[in-house]
């Protein structure tokens, strides 16, 4: 809401300045954005008395001119506007001065005449458009003087924000009253002041088809009035609060509008057909044309005012085209009305179209005010257009406005807000905001007044008292704890399940991203991910965000990119987010959506981020299966199995984590390479490798885990290598199963680990060795005893895996 | 030659070896050479037993002391070579050599911000709750006081999944939630990731935010700015200037918005003498929404009208930019290393 501070001080006598008024508004609750000037650029142009004006000797059509601009001398100022004439007041830009297009005034001569100065048109002083000639002032300005003084123009506009409750504060008036009241001053509204001078006409019947969707309708009738601009000072004060001039009777609409908030329609009496105003529903697929030309198809839901054959507005929104004021009207038939604020708005957000008085009509209109609208327009109009206006007017009211009775205890108010505040200071409060108070005692019964309807409940009171009081002005007090003793001790959080695994990654070494949840359904496509099962954005902001990811690595692969691009080497990042898929809906509040908290971690190239004395070299898979493995171990999680899969969308090699659960097994997540052919969209030229575990799996089976000790071996232990040739389709995983299922006494599970390995060249085998760890508990094991334990896992390996020992 | 002067012969010997000795290794030989178990001073003492028993005894002593001095003759070059060596890698060593270094990770800054936030907010007595992203328009809106036609809507920009189901705008369903399946008293808050339908400089379309709700006996607006004013000092400062102001949210009533003291200027409003970018010079940012819960919310829970409580949010984004000094919102979501390596 752009408001001008002299229009402002029309109603209260406020003599503080803008940043003061602004500044107190915004600790009552009406932030203040900036305050403009939006006359600051032509504060240097003075009123100049054109004393003599001669054609130029040298030119068909510039002018001579010895101007009094109240310098002490005439100026010599050479004009080509042809309606610039001798005995006018005019605005002058004296030598020096910077135009609102950058444009500086110099001393200059034109066809051999020295000019000092420049005479300015509406345009060239950024007022209007008009550049048909200078801009001539009135008889009474005084030569020398400053012209945003002579013209009073409004040179200070507070763009304050309006919070949507405060539906009253759209208008000049509403902020008038809060001004007052927030510095103890007068507030005073003029009276209606409107002359029934006109003949007396038929005025058209209200006929309201659908009294819930319009409250109150009033209309009168002007006549003989006719379309021109509005004087300048209307124009200028319009201009000012970003409404753009039309002509006299639309500007007076816009006028009134901006002044108490009521918004006003005017039709051209005369292209109202069959004398009579009716207020209904559009048809459903009925075609309309607005005031700014564009057809409209509107339903059942929107509210139209018809005359008797059609539709000629569209109400609480936008007129119609077919009986708008043109510049041959008239007379005027003047709308008043008020409008369900739930319906102007859902044909306001329907159509797309908001307009000012749509923007007010939703939030609520002062339906005491109306009519006071109605006749202050209808006074100005006759002013300004000369028109006269029609006795009577034309009413219906189908819900005459009542005022919402509410509950209010001064001692709830100081309870909720933690101060004490005195009766005396409530009462004060809410009848200066317009409240009637109708009884007095422990519990108030208060009336809202017309111009609040956000004023309906005992909390909306509370919320007035604390906001005169002063927010601010509360005394911090912490709270006692509240906190509920059958809680305690509950499982960790989901929160802090997560929290514990990010600090995991991070101290490991990755480095945490966070990419959108949503991702085009074409990077999921390029995957190769099913369709379905996907959700979809409905109303999406681009192409690139259609979809929720169903997986965390396209977003992964958009990170891995964009560091790519600025020429990282090597890249080990992880996220924890949800990602999402679609099910069937299990009842009325369900969303159809299942969202699965996951870990994704992606490495890439370089194995270390430093170069010597770090080796050179790329991750691999050990690097990916590594990190998986220290994470499980964080986790407390054994017993993983780790199964080759071979039709993963887009992962190839894919390994598929299993993990016991309970007697069977669980899959985890998988890990593996992003298939070459897709990771080449990426820019990626080596390999990339990525995870991606489910962290609903981990923290249930992680919620089992008990972590217990176990004491530590007394006697020493006696290690044995083996070495095993083996055909590469032997895996190290079969290897180590089969020993650990020969369950030796001597040898435990964790005690066989893997030494070496290494492919000599010409060969098609593997050369694995593994450190075998014997132990007795109970006493020094003899190398004999060893040696023969060592002998049973060869001959094992070697009769059952058809290995070389 | 008789062994007494062949035993005295040894030790001018082994210092001439010494003087030619350089290494350790040259050292050890010369030690072997002449006090190992086939060495001279071995292979003087075989010819004792074909000694007189009587000359046996002085033999016997001399030897000894022969040994002890080759001994000390010995660990005294010893030491000698082993400082001098001890000298020379002192000398090569070079303490600028890069280190070897380990991987080193980083939690992203909305991650550290959100565990401060959540981690100062728990030792003032709240939980952490979590819900779903994928909302229904009940928990997001209407239980929250904003029906369908009601203008606050117009408040948040929604991405829409289906008409009746939407991405949460705010963190605030969690709290329905919570309502829902808890009594008062309760104090919880609740992190996460929030959607607009909005993208420019000063806005992402998922952003994140953390939401406080406290609802129990007696729970006032001075409570509020008790808990406020606490968490703002920890986050920002012990010198942290707080301020109220009136403002509007459905859920909420009364509401306010909460400014801090600009931590660039310092509430100032200039840096040396330039106008601070950060407040536009009126020495305030605004931090986070709060207000005391609306009896509607109340009533779409169940709860009894009487009960009292409060809530918060603010924007996760907003404070990290401000801690540290961060200008571009949209560096958030690119999760370039050198940005994410910045923080911790």
């Amino acid at each position: 809401m752009l408001l001008s501070l002299s229009w402002l001080r029309e109603f209260v006598p406020y003599e503080g300045t803008a940043q003061e008024l602004g500044d107190r508004l915004t600790m009552l609750g009406l932030e203040l954005e900036e305050i403009v000037r939006p006359y600051d650029d032509i504060a240097s142009i003075v009123v100049g008395h054109v004393v003599e004006c001669a054609d130029h000797p040298g030119s068909d059509h510039l002018h001579i001119c010895k101007v009094d601009a109240g310098q002490g001398e005439l100026l010599d100022i050479v004009c080509g506007a042809p309606n610039v004439a001798a005995g006018q007041k005019v605005p002058v830009a004296l030598v020096g001065t910077t135009m609102p297009g950058g444009l500086v005034i110099k001393k200059a001569k034109l066809r051999g005449a020295p000019s000092c100065g420049m005479i300015c048109s509406e345009r060239e002083l950024g007022l209007t458009d008009d550049h048909s000639g200078i801009m001539v002032l009135p008889e009474t300005a005084v030569p020398g003087t400053l012209l945003v003084d002579t013209l009073e123009l409004d040179r200070e506009v507070l763009d304050i924000s309006i919070t949507p409750n405060r539906a009253d504060c759209l208008s000049v008036i509403g902020l008038a009253r809060e001004t007052a009241q927030a510095f103890g001053l007068p507030f005073s509204i003029p009276e209606r002041q409107c002359v029934e001078d006109g003949p007396a006409v038929e005025l058209p019947p209200i006929d309201i088809r659908d009294p819930d969707l319009c409250w109150l309708y009033t209309g009168r009738v002007i006549t003989g009035s006719s379309i021109a601009p509005s004087p300048m000072r209307i124009r200028h004060r319009l201009h000012a609060v970003g409404v753009r001039p039309i002509s006299n009777i639309v500007d007076v609409t816009n006028y009134i509008l901006m002044e108490c908030g009521q918004p006003l329609h005017s039709f051209d009496l005369d292209k109202l057909e069959g004398g009579r105003i009716i207020v209904s529903r559009a048809a459903d697929g009925e075609k309309f044309v607005t005031l700014d030309g564009q057809e409209r198809t509107l339903d059942a839901r929107d509210l139209c005012i018809r005359d008797a054959g059609r539709a000629v507005g569209l109400a609480g929104v936008m007129g119609g085209l077919n009986t708008e004021i043109d510049e041959n009207s008239r007379n005027v038939f003047l709308e008043s009305a008020v409008f369900r604020p739930g319906t102007i708005r859902k044909t306001s957000r329907r159509l797309g179209l908001s307009s000012e008085a749509s923007y007010r009509f939703e939030r609520g209109i002062d339906q005491q005010r109306t009519r006071w609208a109605l006749d202050r327009a209808c006074a100005m109009m006759a002013e300004l257009a000369g028109g006269k206006v029609c006795p009577g007017v034309a009413v219906a009211e189908p819900r005459p406005f009542a005022p919402v009775l509410m509950d209010f205890r001064p001692a709830r108010a100081n309870a909720l807000l933690g101060v004490e505040l005195g009766a005396d200071f409530c009462e004060r409060v809410l009848s200066g905001l317009g409240c009637e108070i109708r009884h007095k005692g422990e519990s108030w019964r208060v009336a809202q007044p017309s111009w609040r309807p956000d004023l309906t409940r005992e909390a909306d009171l509370i919320e007035e008292v604390g906001r005169m009081h002063g927010l601010d002005t509360i005394a911090p007090v912490l709270p006692p704890i509240a906190r509920d003793l059958a809680r305690a001790g509950e499982p960790e959080s989901r929160f802090a399940f997560w929290s514990r695994i990010k600090r995991w990654g991070a101290g490991l070494g990755l480095n945490e991203a966070i990419n959108y949840s949503f991702v085009g359904h074409k990077d999921l496509d390029h995957l190769g991910l099913p369709q379905e099962g996907r959700i979809a954005i409905m109303n999406p902001l681009s192409a690139e965000q259609d979809a929720l990811r169903t997986w965390l690595a396209p977003g992964l692969l958009n990170s891995l990119r964009n560091n790519l691009a600025q020429g990282a080497a090597g890249l080990r990042l992880f996220e924890l987010a949800h990602v999402f898929h679609a099910r069937p809906l299990e009842d009325a509040h369900d969303t159809g959506a299942t969202e699965t908290g996951k870990i994704g971690i992606l490495l890439y190239g370089a194995r270390y981020d430093s170069a010597w004395p770090q080796p050179e070299g790329d991750m691999e898979y050990t690097d990916l299966k590594g990190v998986v493995e220290h994470l499980l171990g964080f986790l407390h999680l054994s017993g993983a199995r780790y199964r080759q899969a071979d039709d993963h969308p887009f992962l190839l090699p894919c390994v598929e984590l299993m993990l016991p659960d309970g007697a069977g097994e669980v899959q985890a997540g998988v890990l593996g390479r992003v298939r070459q052919d897709m990771a080449d969209a990426f820019h990626a030229r080596k390999a990339i490798w990525l995870a991606e575990l489910d962290l609903e799996v981990l923290r249930r089976l992680h919620d089992a885990t008990r972590v217990r000790f176990r004491a530590l071996p007394v006697y020493p232990p006696v290690r044995r290598d083996i070495t095993v040739m083996a055909a590469p389709q032997v895996q190290v995983a079969q290897i180590m199963e089969h020993v650990r299922g020969l369950r030796l006494p001597l040898l435990e599970d964790e005690d066989m680990v893997l030494q070496d390995c290494f492919e000599p060249a010409g060969g098609d085998e593997r050369n694995l060795t593994f450190r075998l760890t014997f132990r007795h508990a109970e006493r020094t094991l003899k190398d004999a005893e060893v040696d023969k334990e060592r002998e049973k896992v060869a001959q094992s390996l070697v009769k059952h895996l058809g290995v070389r020992v | 030659m008789d062994l007494i002067s062949a035993l005295e012969a040894l030790a001018p010997e082994l210092e001439n070896g010494l003087a030619e000795a350089h290494t350790l290794e040259a050292l050890e030989s010369l030690r072997v050479d002449f006090l190992g178990r086939k060495g001279r001073l071995a292979h003087i003492m075989s010819a004792l037993p074909q000694l007189e028993p009587a000359q046996r005894p002085a033999v016997g002593q001399k030897a000894n002391a022969v040994k002890e001095s080759l001994t000390a003759l010995l660990e005294a070059r010893k030491t000698a070579l082993e400082q001098a060596l001890e000298a020379e890698a002192l000398r090569r060593f070079d303490a600028s050599l890069p280190g070897r270094l380990p991987w080193r990770g980083s939690l992203h800054p909305i991650t550290l911000v959100t565990q401060e936030i959540c981690d100062v907010l728990r030792a003032l007595g709240f939980d952490v709750a979590s819900g779903p992203e994928v909302e229904n328009d009940f928990y997001n809106f209407e239980s929250l006081n904003m029906p369908p036609e009601h203008p606050a809507r117009d408040m948040q920009d929604t991405l829409y999944v289906s008409d009746k189901v939407v991405m949460r705008t705010h963190t605030s369903p969690v709290q329905v939630r919570t309502m829902l399946a808890r009594k008062p008293p309760l104090a919880v808050i609740c992190p996460g990731k929030v959607y607009r339908r909005d993208s420019d400089l000063t806005h992402t379309p998922m952003f994140h935010q953390i939401e406080g709700l406290m609802v129990g006996d007696g729970i006032s607006m001075a409570h509020l700015r008790g808990i406020l004013t606490a968490f703002v000092r920890e986050i920002f400062g012990g010198s942290t200037q707080v301020r109220f102001r009136p403002s509007f949210f459905p859920f909420t009533e009364p509401s306010a918005e909460v400014d801090i003291s600009c931590c660039i200027c310092g509430g100032a409003g200039h840096v040396n003498g330039e106008p601070c970018r950060v407040c536009k010079t009126t020495g305030w940012v605004e931090i986070l929404g709060c207000g005391m819960v609306d009896p509607a919310v109340f009533e779409a829970v169940g709860y009894a009208p009487e009960v009292s409580g409060f809530a918060f949010g603010l924007g996760v984004e907003r404070v990290a930019m401000l801690k540290y000094g961060i200008g571009d919102l949209r560096m958030f979501f690119e999760n370039d290393v050198r940005f994410l390596g910045q923080f911790a």
